[in-house]
């Protein structure tokens, strides 16, 4: 390695010093975080009963789930896992629908996030034979 | 001509590689300068990690005697009890040891015998979901049962536990004032459970003091408590808490040396599982970690959800929805990295003898033998990895625990105190056996 390949390291690693301190700050993901489903047909969101959100603190989650005329659905079965890509790992905990709200809203119970960093949350869920699709992501 | 031309090859060829060696040295041990102020995100990331962050103790619905004083001090008796154990030799003092951060300065405990983990030190204990490094026990109570049973360790079981509370006097009225009935009146099973209960409520006493880095932190809060404009956010140096390298040091901590991630929060641990590729001991087989640790801690008759548990369903949240299977495999819970320096050896069978040795782990981040390793190599220079070791030196102080809590206390037996019976000479004794 010569002399200038040492200066473009210390660039990157300058760079990449700023990277966590972007990420890192106490992250209020108190609206609700909303996407569409794969195939398309589902609206879906879901929102943290832990405000603000924090690491470490197990909590849950309320999701709902609409069909494209906004009307509720209350009879899917929802499947929840996610991780953390850029560390290749998954979640801490194996999070559980425990409960249907009424309205086309499910408990979602067992949810712990231990890393600061970017969470992807992976909704499977099944509604009249069709299995649906949708990511999450936030930032902690 | 030709041989001058040879000659003043080979000088520019000897004058190029000392320049070059010479720069890869100053590269390596020469430290960057420090920037003058703290961002308003880095702040906040220190604050995440002080002391005076810390929440109160969290409750355990398990133990309805969590934080009965009486419990404390019924719990403080048997920690120091060498009854506890099949010869009258070990207590959990004999490796838990107070003037030692509550560790025994050893690889691998030795009680009975020797064990194959390492002793973790016990400040901020009650804050952790989980226990053991495998997260095998899913309360502080039920944790304490395990090593009383353990041939290895106490050796004892739960009837002679049971026998000697109901046949010590003072054991008797403690009980008594703490569970209600007599002794007599519980099962074997339930004195047993009764005793960790009592031990657990000992333990949550057991806090870590505030650290030079705390006290730096606060600093940072002091000067700066009402600024908000990033212009005039808290410069890095300016008092003596701190010195240049191990400013340097939690630089690196809190960014490229990735630390954070599972060391956060005020206790510097996530309490939580993660395979980082540390090889197992000498002689022993790759730990599986958590994969095995939480099919034990489902089986258990002292989880959160079985009959000698004072919590309902809803309390076992824990229990109920953690994660197991492959992901699982080789991951050993985070430690605290709070008064690190003083409870060396390090990693679950002490494979590590030195903070500087971790580092290093942790620098070149190399493959698992099981499972997958979820570090990456880090290149940090070799003045990096000192200016780290020196932070982390500095999360250093006293604990927080009123004194009497730290010494056997004066109501036991002198002779069934661990001080008294267990000799240096015994411990090696069996350590060579």
């Amino acid at each position: 390695m010569n002399l200038s390949e040492y200066l473009r390291l210390t660039v990157i690693i300058a760079s990449l010093a700023l990277v966590p301190a972007t990420v890192a700050r106490g992250a209020t993901v108190d609206e609700p975080l909303t996407a569409v489903s794969q195939p398309a047909g589902l609206r879906v969101s879901m929102v943290s009963e832990l405000q603000p959100l924090a690491i470490n603190q197990m909590h849950s989650w309320v999701i709902s789930l609409h069909n494209a005329q906004g009307e509720p659905i209350n009879d899917a079965v929802i499947q929840v896992d996610g991780g953390m890509p850029l560390h290749n790992h998954g979640l801490a905990t194996s999070p559980q629908v425990t409960g249907r709200l009424g309205e086309g809203r499910y408990h979602l119970q067992g949810v712990r996030f231990h890393m600061n960093g970017d969470w992807e949350l992976r909704l499977q869920i099944q509604h009249d034979s069709v299995t649906y699709r949708t990511t999450f992501n936030l930032t902690l | 001509m030709a041989l001058m031309r040879q000659k003043r090859l080979t000088t520019l060829t000897l004058v190029a590689s000392l320049v070059a060696a010479l720069t890869y040295l100053a590269w390596q041990q020469l430290p960057m300068p420090l920037p003058a102020r703290w961002s308003p995100q880095e702040v906040a990331i220190l604050q995440s990690l002080a002391l005076h962050n810390l929440p109160p103790v969290p409750p355990d619905p398990g133990n309805a005697v969590a934080d009965d004083p009486d419990a404390a001090q019924l719990g403080h008796h048997l920690f120091f009890d060498t009854r506890l154990s099949a010869d009258g030799s070990v207590a959990c003092a004999s490796c838990h040891q107070p003037q030692h951060h509550f560790t025994d300065q050893r690889p691998v405990g030795v009680g009975l015998a020797v064990v194959d983990r390492n002793t973790m030190g016990l400040a901020g204990i009650a804050y952790s979901p989980w226990f053991f490094w495998d997260g095998r026990k899913d309360s502080l109570w039920s944790q304490a049962l395990e090593p009383l049973e353990n041939p290895l360790e106490h050796g004892s079981h739960r009837s002679e536990v049971a026998t000697l509370i109901r046949s010590d006097a003072d054991y008797r009225q403690r009980y008594r004032s703490v569970f209600g009935p007599e002794p007599d009146q519980h099962s074997d099973d339930r004195v047993f459970a009764n005793v960790g209960k009592a031990l657990s409520a000992y333990q949550r006493k057991l806090m870590p003091g505030a650290t030079p880095f705390d006290h730096y932190v606060a600093s940072l809060d002091t000067n700066n408590d009402t600024d908000t404009d990033t212009d005039i956010s808290p410069a890095l140096t300016g008092n003596n808490l701190l010195n240049d390298d191990e400013l340097a040091g939690l630089r690196l901590f809190i960014s490229n040396a990735q630390c954070l991630n599972c060391h956060n929060g005020p206790l510097f641990t996530n309490n939580s599982f993660h395979n980082t590729a540390v090889l197992s001991a000498p002689g022993l087989l790759p730990a599986l970690g958590r994969a095995d640790g939480l099919r034990r801690a489902q089986a258990d008759p002292f989880n959160c959800l079985g009959e000698f548990s004072d919590a309902g369903t809803n309390d076992c949240q824990e229990l109920r929805f953690a994660r197991g299977g492959d992901d699982m495999i080789g991951a050993q819970r985070t430690p605290s990295l709070r008064d690190v320096s003083q409870t060396a050896p390090y990693m679950h069978a002490g494979q590590m003898s030195g903070l500087a040795e971790v580092i290093e782990h942790y620098n070149n981040a190399e493959l698992a033998m099981l499972g997958h390793n979820e570090a990456k190599p880090l290149n940090l220079r070799a003045v990096e990895k000192r200016q780290l070791e020196s932070f982390l030196r500095s999360l250093t102080a006293p604990l927080a625990t009123a004194e009497h809590w730290l010494a056997p206390p004066a109501t036991l037996p002198h002779s069934a105190q661990p001080a008294a019976i267990q000799s240096d000479a015994t411990l090696e004794q069996r350590v060579t056996q």
